[in-house]
């Protein structure tokens, strides 16, 4: 295992992988997306091949390009080509690959993979099975082309295109008004923090247009170490925030995260791929991409790290009390996200990036378990379910992987890199550790819930077939519930393998110089195992599967019992802190519908309106007056031309008298 | 007094004038034929006239022009005629006034 190599990391090499090889990761799932949408139409079967392979190959070459990263010790390479100019405005094309990328790269293709293999057995006979393929290589395309930018305008086309297919995906099943709704409200939702992400562009360019945009310049000109342009702190916050409120939109960090629920509309595989593992993943590595922007502000580092801190533990709390088997595990992601902005805010660069690593497998396991579940009882209600440990033992194992890896118990994935968040928050923010340790609490009880409700007790018979329903493609009988064909459980069980075995990486900190070799400063932002730590969070964990036990399974105290003491806060969870409402009754019924959409109304109508027809009725008027002068006599005309010209003759004499 | 530029031009003048006058007053459109045709005389005059008392060395422009402008001169009151015969046989009258179509 190279990661375990035993030489100690003096300076970083550079990695001799060549240009080509990166140019082909991105164009492999392009190919796969090009075909699909020519043939995908005439040959649906093809489609899922073609994705197989296109993302394959891509998977392939991301593997040698991070065990050739590793060989150089995740040093930097770039090649950048210069696309356009125009002025001052300097903009360039290019790759770049360092210790994140690679790591990024791994996650991706591989998680992408392997739902693609999913999706062949979950989207099997759906009508739009061509489309569906498509789209997800065009997103495995855009978001491997934001990881591999090498400046930020790349970035912000990829980041922007990932978006798109995010909006695709979510409105999959576009004829369900409620999946229509949730793509329109996670494309407008993300797009308010993109519009910090623009402007934060914008800034840079006014402020450092020698750069180009270049990553690697960006963070010499925030560190102060660019010649004669030594940044104010101003600039850098106000740098640091717009590029927060884009991470913010995309990761769905508070007050942002109210789209990433809805998004569950979308097929499960497409929120296993893009909201649990990559896309949403997207906005902590884009933090982590300028993390020296955010090591000159300590402003913006607050920020970053309260605002963490706020949304893991609304979204836990939620997590708490939903029925909807997929929306706990979307109101989880909100968390875990969370969990790494705080992370990041509280200088822990490698500990936010290692549990990205380790939370893309588990999640995408416990995102697809929760498809396999729903692909043999036909809901995602988890009042219908329960039992489901006998009909489904393979999903079912794997997924208590999945959920003990989150709640993070020795010595599965999760353990290693939620501990590394909470030393960091140990070691800097004692507040933040206190919200950690909750919000760790409240993961171990909500995700054994869901196992509980799910997989033990009896099976309550799941939701009936709807056969007038044309779009349902749903097999087989929701009363005999029965496992997945291998193609669904094999990505299963080979996503248990790093959701166990991927936090062993982190051991001996190779993980930590590995990608540390990324930014242009090692400061050892990386944490260290401690033991305290280790048995603080296990026991809390522990506990917090121990509630649920108690609850759930053995019902020495009822739900409804504590549901019934912690009432007001039972119904401000239920309600998600009303916060939907606040934004649909205020913002877009208050603010766009009654403010703004008036004032442009009676803009259109007084203004643009006024003008047209004003036109019009000037018009009308000077003709008629005009009208009496056109008798249709030649003569009276020939008159009018001889005046005409008799006046002209004599104004050019008075102008130039001889 | 020798005769100039100026006399020429003068009467010239005088005729263009007497042409457009009876072009916008005449009723009938025969008339106003005749006047056009004054005025267009009047113009050849000029430009003769401008022709001889060139300081060119070949002085010839303008009285080709005017050779040009009888020809046109002809063909115009040939079909001016013609169009004047052709109203006349739908509208039974030649009078101007009466012939006011373009007024929809």
């Amino acid at each position: 295992m190279p990661f375990l190599a035993e030489e100690a990391h003096a300076a970083a090499g550079t990695p001799s992988i060549g240009e080509p090889m990166l140019w082909a990761i991105l164009v492999a799932p392009l190919v796969a997306w090009a075909l699909i949408a020519a043939y995908g139409r005439k040959f649906p079967t093809i489609a899922g091949y073609l994705a197989l392979a296109g993302v394959g190959a891509a998977c392939l070459l991301s593997y040698y390009t991070l065990f050739n990263v590793m060989d150089a010790d995740g040093g930097i390479r770039q090649y950048t080509h210069e696309w356009f100019s125009a002025g001052s405005l300097t903009v360039n094309l290019g790759v770049r690959v360092d210790g994140l990328t690679a790591v990024m790269l791994v996650v991706v293709t591989t998680v992408s993979l392997l739902v693609q293999l999913y999706s062949t057995g979950y989207m099997d006979g759906d009508h739009g099975e061509g489309r569906y393929f498509a789209h997800m290589c065009l997103f495995t395309f855009s978001m491997l082309g934001l990881v591999l930018a090498d400046n930020l305008f790349q970035i912000f086309i990829f980041w922007e295109l990932v978006g798109l297919c995010s909006y695709l995906l979510i409105g999959f099943w576009f004829h369900k008004p409620s999946a229509a709704a949730a793509a329109k409200k996670a494309f407008i939702v993300t797009r308010i923090g993109d519009l910090g992400l623009l402007a934060a562009l914008l800034l840079i360019f006014r402020e450092v247009p020698e750069a180009a945009f270049d990553i690697a310049e960006i963070q010499h000109w925030a560190g102060g170490h660019l010649e004669g342009n030594v940044p104010t702190t101003t600039v850098v916050t106000l740098f640091a925030l717009g590029i927060f409120a884009g991470a913010a939109g995309k990761s769905a960090q508070f007050p942002l995260h109210v789209w990433l629920p809805d998004a569950m509309e979308g097929p499960t595989p497409v929120s296993a791929l893009i909201h649990a593992a990559t896309m949403v993943a997207a906005g902590v590595y884009l933090v982590a991409r300028f993390f020296p922007v955010f090591e000159a502000s300590g402003d913006a580092r607050d920020v970053v790290a309260w605002i963490g801190a706020i949304t893991a533990i609304v979204a836990a709390t939620i997590a708490l009390v939903q029925t909807d088997f997929k929306r706990v595990m979307a109101y989880s992601t909100v968390s875990q996200l969370g969990y790494m902005m705080m992370a990041l805010g509280l200088l822990g660069y490698v500990a936010a990036i290692f549990h990205l690593f380790t939370h893309a497998f588990f999640k995408a396991l416990l995102f697809l378990g929760s498809g396999s579940v729903n692909h043999s009882t036909n809901t995602f209600d988890m009042r219908k379910m329960g039992g489901l440990k006998e009909f489904m033992p393979i999903t079912f194992w794997t997924f208590l992987i999945g959920s003990l890896s989150l709640a993070g118990i020795f010595p599965l994935a999760g353990f290693w890199s939620k501990d590394e968040i909470l030393l960091d928050a140990w070691r800097e923010n004692r507040a933040l550790w206190v919200i950690g340790l909750c919000v760790a609490f409240m993961t171990a009880f909500y995700m054994f819930r869901a196992i509980f409700l799910t997989f033990f007790g009896t099976y309550k018979g799941g939701e009936p077939v709807d056969h007038h329903d044309e779009d349902s493609h749903f097999h087989g009988d929701p009363a005999h519930p029965h496992e997945s064909p291998w193609v669904m459980t094999l990505p299963l069980v080979l996503l248990a393998v790093p959701a166990i075995a991927a936090g062993w990486l982190a051991y001996d900190h190779m993980f930590k110089d590995f990608i540390e070799a990324a930014l242009p400063e090692v400061h050892g932002h990386g944490s260290t195992f401690e033991i305290g730590i280790a048995i603080s969070s296990s026991v809390v964990a522990l506990a917090g599967i121990g509630a649920a036990y108690a609850i759930y399974m053995k019902k020495w105290v009822t739900s409804e019992s504590i549901r019934a003491t912690f009432a007001p806060f039972a119904i401000i969870f239920e309600n998600k802190y009303y916060l939907d409402r606040l934004y649909e009754d205020l913002f877009v019924t208050r603010i766009m519908q009654g403010g703004w959409n008036r004032l442009l109304q009676a803009n259109d109508k007084y203004v643009v309106d006024g003008i047209v027809n004003g036109s019009g009725r000037l018009a009308r008027e000077a003709s008629s007056r005009l009208r009496v002068i056109q008798t249709g006599q030649v003569q009276g005309y020939g008159l009018g031309i001889v005046a005409g010209i008799l006046v002209i003759v004599v104004a050019v004499y008075a102008a130039n008298p001889l | 007094m020798t005769i100039g530029l100026e006399h020429f031009l003068t009467v010239s003048a005088l005729v263009f004038c007497i042409g457009l006058a009876i072009a916008l007053s005449k009723r009938n459109a025969i008339g106003v034929l005749m006047g056009v045709e004054l005025m267009l005389n009047a113009v050849n005059l000029t430009l003769v006239a401008f022709s001889r008392f060139s300081i060119s060395e070949r002085p010839i422009t303008g009285q080709t022009f005017a050779v040009f402008i009888i020809t046109v001169a002809a063909a115009e009151a040939a079909v001016a005629l013609a169009l004047a015969v052709s109203v006349y046989r739908n509208r039974e009258t030649v009078d101007v006034d009466q012939i006011n179509l373009l007024r929809s």
